[in-house]
This record gives C-alpha cells, sequence and structure tokens, in this order.
C-alpha cells in the first residue's frame, strides 16, 4: 500500500489521494481517459490556433495590417478602373510612415484585363506594387519558380503566376502584351517583360496573377491615383491602437478617406475561424461530456462500495459536507492529474513537431501542403485544465451528494 | 476530570423516556419500540439482549442519534436531545457519542493510528494534542506498535481493539457497541470486554451495548431484555 506523507497534505486531500489508490485498475482508466480528452482538446485548440496565427498573419502581409482607401474603395464596385483610387498618395504615404509603428507603406494599384502573347489572350488579375519596399516589408511571401523578383528601377516588367505563364507559354524574358480599360474608359495596351514566375500556393490565383510595378500600372489606366495604401506595423496587436491613432487626422483633413484592419479585409479567415471554432468546440464539448461520464462512473462504483463506509464516517460525526469536499476532492484529482498528463502529453507532441516537422498535403484548393505545427498557448492550457479539473469535481460532488445525505442507518446496512 | 466508579454510577448520562419507532416494510408496519424507557449510568455497561427483531438496534440508533424517534424524549446528560435538527445530531455524537460496531467498520486506507485520530480530527484538536492522545490510548489498548499498519494488517481482535479506541479517543459520554464481540473468539472476546469495562470505568463513559453474547452479558453492570420492541426484564450483572 502506498503511503503518503502526514504533512504538510490537507488530512482531506490525504484521505482522497488514499482513497483514489483503492482501486488503482479503475482510478488509472479514469485519469488515462480526462488525460486523452485533455491532450485531445489542446492539441485541437493548438492546431485551430495555429492556423489562425498563420492565416492572420498571411492577410495582414497580404493587405498590411491596415488599409487605407477611399470609403467608396470598400463599398462601391469602380465603373471605370482606379474611380475610387487615391489621389496625393505620395503625400499620404510620407504622413503615415512619420508614426513610429508603422515599418512601410505600400502602395497598390489593382487592375484587371487582357493578357497576350501575339497568338492568345487570356484574362488576368493585376496589382502594381512597390516592388523594393515591398518585398523588403514581406520578406519572400511568393515562391520564385523561374526568374527574378521585380526590380523597382525597372518598367514594364512583370512577374506571373505560373499557371498563367504555363497557359500564355511565356517564360522569363518572354514579351507579352498588357490590355486594360484606362481610368477614362479607353481602351490601352502595353507591352512588357516577364523577369519571373511566382506561386502563390493557390492554383486559381496563379491562373490570373500579375504583377507590376506601380508606374506601369498607372501608365496603363492612365491615372496617377493607386487603389489603396497597405499600412505595415512592427506587430499584429499594434493594429486597432494605431488604426485608432491613425485614422483621426487623416479623416480631419479628408473625411472621404476610410480605414480597415486586415481582419475586416481577411472573410477566408473570418470564415475559416468561424468554422474551427464550431467544429473544436463542438469536439471539446464531447470530450468533456465522455470525461464527466467517466468520472460520473468510477465515483458512481467508489461511492456505492463505500455506502458502508460513509455511513460509519456519518455515524462517527461527519457532516454531509465534509463527506462531499472529500469525495469532491477525489474527483478533482482523478481529473486534476489526468488533466495534467494530458498537457504534458500535448506539450511534448507539440515541441516533438518543431524538432522533428512533419508536412501536411495541400488542404483543398491548394498547391502545396503546410508544416503541422501546434501552439502553445498558455491561456489554453490553463482553462483546459481548470475546466476539465472542475467538471471533474463537479462531476464527483454531484454523484457523492445523494449518499452522503442517505440515512445513516442504511448506510449502514448497505451490503 | 473522570469520576470515580462508585460515583460515575449515580450520575444519568443517558436516559430514554417513552420512545416509540416504526418502520413501514412494504405494506407491513413495524413497531421497532413500544415506549421504552431506560437510564445509562456514567461508568456503567449496560447490556441490551434479546432475540433477533426485538429492537436492539433500533434502540441503539435512537440512543447514538443516528435515527430520530417516532415519539418519546432522548436526554444525554440531562439536555433534551431527540429534537434536534440533523446537523446538531450530527456534532453531538462528533463530541459526546462512541460507537463500536460489530463488523469494526474500520476505514481501510487509514492506518490504525489514523482511525483512531479521526474523531480528535472532526473535533478540530489540534494535530500535536492529538498525536499525543492517539499514541498514549493505542499504548492502553496494546497496540502501540500497531499505530502504522493499515487495518487488514491485524487480527479480528486487534481490529475491534481499534475499534474501541476509536470509540473512547474523544472521552465520549456515552458509547453504543452493537455486537462487540460477535466476530471474535471467546479468548479475544474476553479481552476485549476487558479492554471496554476498564477504559470505561477509567473515563465515566456509559456504554449501551447490543449482544447475544452471554460471556458479555456476565460482565456488563446491567443487563435489559428487549421482547417485541418491549423491556421485559432488567436485572444487575455479574461484575456490579
Amino acid at each position: 500500500m502506498i503511503r503518503l506523507p502526514t504533512l504538510p497534505i490537507s488530512p482531506w486531500l490525504r484521505f482522497a489521494a488514499l482513497n483514489t489508490l483503492r482501486n488503482r485498475r479503475r482510478s488509472l482508466v479514469t485519469v488515462a481517459v480526462a488525460a486523452l480528452g485533455t491532450a485531445a482538446i489542446l492539441l485541437a485548440g493548438g492546431f485551430a490556433l495555429y492556423t489562425y496565427q498563420g492565416l492572420a498573419e498571411g492577410s495582414a502581409r497580404t493587405t498590411g495590417h491596415l488599409v487605407l482607401a477611399n470609403s467608396a474603395q470598400f463599398t462601391q464596385d469602380e465603373e471605370t478602373p482606379l474611380q475610387h483610387g487615391l489621389d496625393g498618395w505620395t503625400a499620404l504615404r510620407r504622413q503615415l510612415q512619420d508614426d513610429p509603428s508603422v515599418r512601410q507603406v505600400l502602395p497598390r494599384v489593382e487592375f484587371s484585363g487582357l493578357i497576350g502573347n501575339g497568338d492568345k489572350s487570356v484574362v488576368m488579375v493585376g496589382v502594381g506594387i512597390d516592388p523594393d519596399a515591398e518585398f523588403a516589408v514581406k520578406g519572400p511571401f511568393l515562391t520564385v519558380t523561374a526568374g527574378t523578383l521585380l526590380d523597382g528601377r525597372s518598367r514594364d516588367t512583370v512577374m506571373l503566376g505560373e499557371r498563367l505563364a504555363r497557359n500564355l507559354k511565356a517564360s522569363p524574358g518572354s514579351g507579352l502584351t498588357l490590355l486594360a480599360t484606362t481610368a477614362a474608359g479607353a481602351l490601352n495596351a502595353r507591352d512588357v517583360t516577364v523577369v519571373g514566375l511566382i506561386s502563390t500556393g493557390i492554383p486559381e490565383v496563379d491562373a490570373r496573377l500579375v504583377y507590376t510595378d506601380v508606374l506601369s500600372a498607372q501608365q496603363l489606366l492612365g491615372s496617377e491615383r493607386v487603389s489603396s495604401l497597405g499600412i505595415f506595423l512592427d506587430r499584429m496587436e499594434a493594429t486597432e491602437p494605431a488604426r485608432q491613432r491613425l485614422r483621426q487626422p487623416l479623416l480631419a483633413q479628408a473625411p472621404q478617406l476610410a480605414m480597415q484592419t486586415w481582419l475586416e479585409q481577411a472573410p477566408f479567415y473570418r470564415s475559416v475561424k468561424d468554422l474551427y471554432n464550431r467544429i473544436f468546440g463542438a469536439l471539446g464539448l464531447i470530450i468533456g461530456v465522455i470525461v464527466v461520464f467517466v468520472v460520473t462512473n468510477a465515483m458512481a462504483m467508489a461511492i456505492i462500495e463505500r455506502t458502508r463506509e460513509i455511513g460509519t464516517l456519518r455515524a462517527l460525526g461527519t457532516l454531509p459536507g465534509q463527506l462531499l469536499r472529500s469525495l469532491a476532492l477525489e474527483g478533482l484529482l482523478l481529473g486534476g492529474t489526468g488533466a495534467l498528463v494530458g498537457a504534458v502529453l500535448s506539450l511534448t507532441i507539440s515541441i516533438g513537431l518543431l524538432i522533428v516537422p512533419v508536412e501536411m498535403p495541400p488542404p483543398p484548393g491548394r498547391s502545396v501542403g503546410y508544416p503541422l505545427q501546434i501552439a502553445i498557448d498558455p491561456t489554453l492550457y490553463l482553462l483546459t485544465l481548470l475546466t476539465m479539473t472542475l467538471l471533474s469535481t463537479g462531476a464527483a460532488a454531484l454523484v457523492a451528494r445523494r449518499t452522503v445525505h442517505r440515512p445513516i442507518t442504511e448506510a449502514l446496512a448497505h451490503t | 476530570m473522570s469520576p470515580t466508579p462508585e460515583r460515575s454510577h449515580a450520575l444519568v448520562v443517558l436516559s430514554l423516556r417513552g420512545l416509540r419507532r416504526s418502520y413501514q416494510l412494504g405494506p407491513q408496519r413495524i413497531d421497532a419500540l413500544q415506549g421504552v424507557d431506560l437510564e445509562a449510568h456514567a461508568g456503567e455497561l449496560l447490556a441490551l439482549t434479546g432475540p433477533s427483531g426485538s429492537g436492539k438496534s433500533t434502540l441503539l440508533n435512537l440512543a447514538g442519534l443516528i435515527d430520530p424517534p417516532d415519539a418519546g424524549e432522548i436526554h444525554l446528560d440531562g439536555h433534551r436531545v431527540d429534537a434536534l435538527a440533523e446537523q446538531a445530531r450530527t456534532l453531538l455524537r462528533r463530541d459526546a457519542i462512541g460507537f463500536i460496531f460489530q463488523g469494526f467498520n474500520l476505514v481501510p486506507v487509514m492506518t490504525v493510528a489514523d482511525n483512531v485520530d479521526y474523531p480528535l480530527f472532526l473535533t478540530g484538536v489540534p494535530a500535536a494534542e492529538r498525536h499525543r492522545r492517539v499514541a498514549a490510548l493505542l499504548e492502553a489498548v496494546g497496540l502501540g506498535a500497531h499505530a502504522a499498519h493499515r487495518p487488514d494488517a491485524l487480527s479480528g481482535g486487534q481490529r475491534q481493539r481499534v475499534a474501541i479506541a476509536r470509540a473512547l479517543i474523544k472521552q465520549p459520554r456515552l458509547v453504543i457497541a452493537d455486537e462487540p464481540t460477535a466476530s471474535l473468539d471467546s479468548q479475544t472476546a474476553d479481552q476485549v470486554l476487558e479492554l471496554m469495562r476498564t477504559l470505561g470505568h477509567r473515563d465515566g463513559a456509559a456504554f449501551l451495548i447490543a449482544t447475544h453474547d452471554d460471556r458479555l452479558t456476565r460482565r456488563c453492570d446491567r443487563v435489559v431484555r428487549l421482547h417485541d420492541g418491549r423491556i421485559t426484564a432488567a436485572a444487575e450483572g455479574a461484575t456490579t
């Protein structure tokens, strides 16, 4: 029999611990179920958090943490290219860059039209960027599959999505023609040279995407406007404070301006988060119910076996509340130990995945896989451990409630 | 201070007046006690005898405040206690009544010392004082060397001595004993009886003992016979 130290453990806790050791196999099964349940919740939750972080960072990296544009740009469709574009954007850019939390302000010209190789034309979705600043602030956000990145000093050069390039039989050095409607409503064409092929990981995007520099895009569209300014901050958490700080002076000087956060620009992130929250929420609920059932069952059996002993302790002058607390402590010990073991298991797996990376296959709609990683979030761990422990304690107390209030004579006569 | 045996016999610890208790067993009503009057004195060993179903256990349950009477009065140390609320009865049991069960009813996961210590722990006696008293009483019942053992490592007689120590550790006014020698061989039963008698007289506790054991009744101060829920005979025991 295991001997527990007399001090400094509370006598009730010690009594509860000794009681959990009466039927070790049953206690082990209960702890194992609580541990697996906790690990499952932590791993699923950690995976969801990692996914949220990845998607959030990806969204912010694509659009900027904040996006400044005319309010109509966010709410209305354009009848002509850059109809709702920003005038005087260089001054706005300088003004925004004065803020200490702003790393970079990137102009963006969005347009659409046709791209052709002389034999064939296909629909394109074009983006005019400031290449040097864009690549400096974003890092290698695109996978260059052939050629090089755009150069800020060159004009009339493009990077193509690799499926678009394949469609047009284009490669670095190929000459193509961009055809688009100008801001004035006329058709305009520009000859461009392909400098690189890129992959975003999304085949549908790679089949249409064309990157060029801002000036070439503006010349194609016959306008000096840009669609929007992407504001890149030093960290994600600075988004909302920066919006509050930057918006007021801008709106005072130009009320038609509006500023959105990356979250407002990321419907995919919101829908994925909503879906995952529902899936993992349901999973957590099911696991919680299973743990409650297992603890309830284990405690019910333990209490039935000890009915006579409970009657004896009541006869000796133990108050029902004291016995209830002791039995609830047993649930706490079983659930708490299981939760702790589960947390250690989850932590080990999460760290193990950092040491030995596991590559996941591409998700639907993507052409590249991603590393399987589990976020280690202290709040998630704390909440899960607390919930599991409380559920187990509550389940044990619920089961014990009836027996501790049973007439002593009945309990003593129990066989 | 414990009263001397001579004086303690004069002090009424337990007084039962017109005690009635009936049970419903399916459609049948069983009148387990039909107006019992009884007194137990300090230091007295009072044996309750009678055939099965005569009401001995019911009387013990009522006197031990683990079951309320339908009618009648229970006085403990001069205070009426039959109408107390559940919690007050529990606290009175904790402070003033010891129990010895036929099957010992020790807690198997506790050591011998912990079992004996439990009633003191409940009353909130400081740990150092508890340890001193437990050690002294275990020595008195001859189990000093077994303090750290579990009950399942002891013989039947040793277990019953632990149960007696547990009942007496808080120096109760009343000890309820239900067939305390039924699970013991005759030699062990004699030892246990002698122990109860010695410690009971020392502490001035009144013992109310339900038994079928003639050896036990012969050693008790007084014997009361129950039949069909009524006291039919009372006699002074052989040792008085």
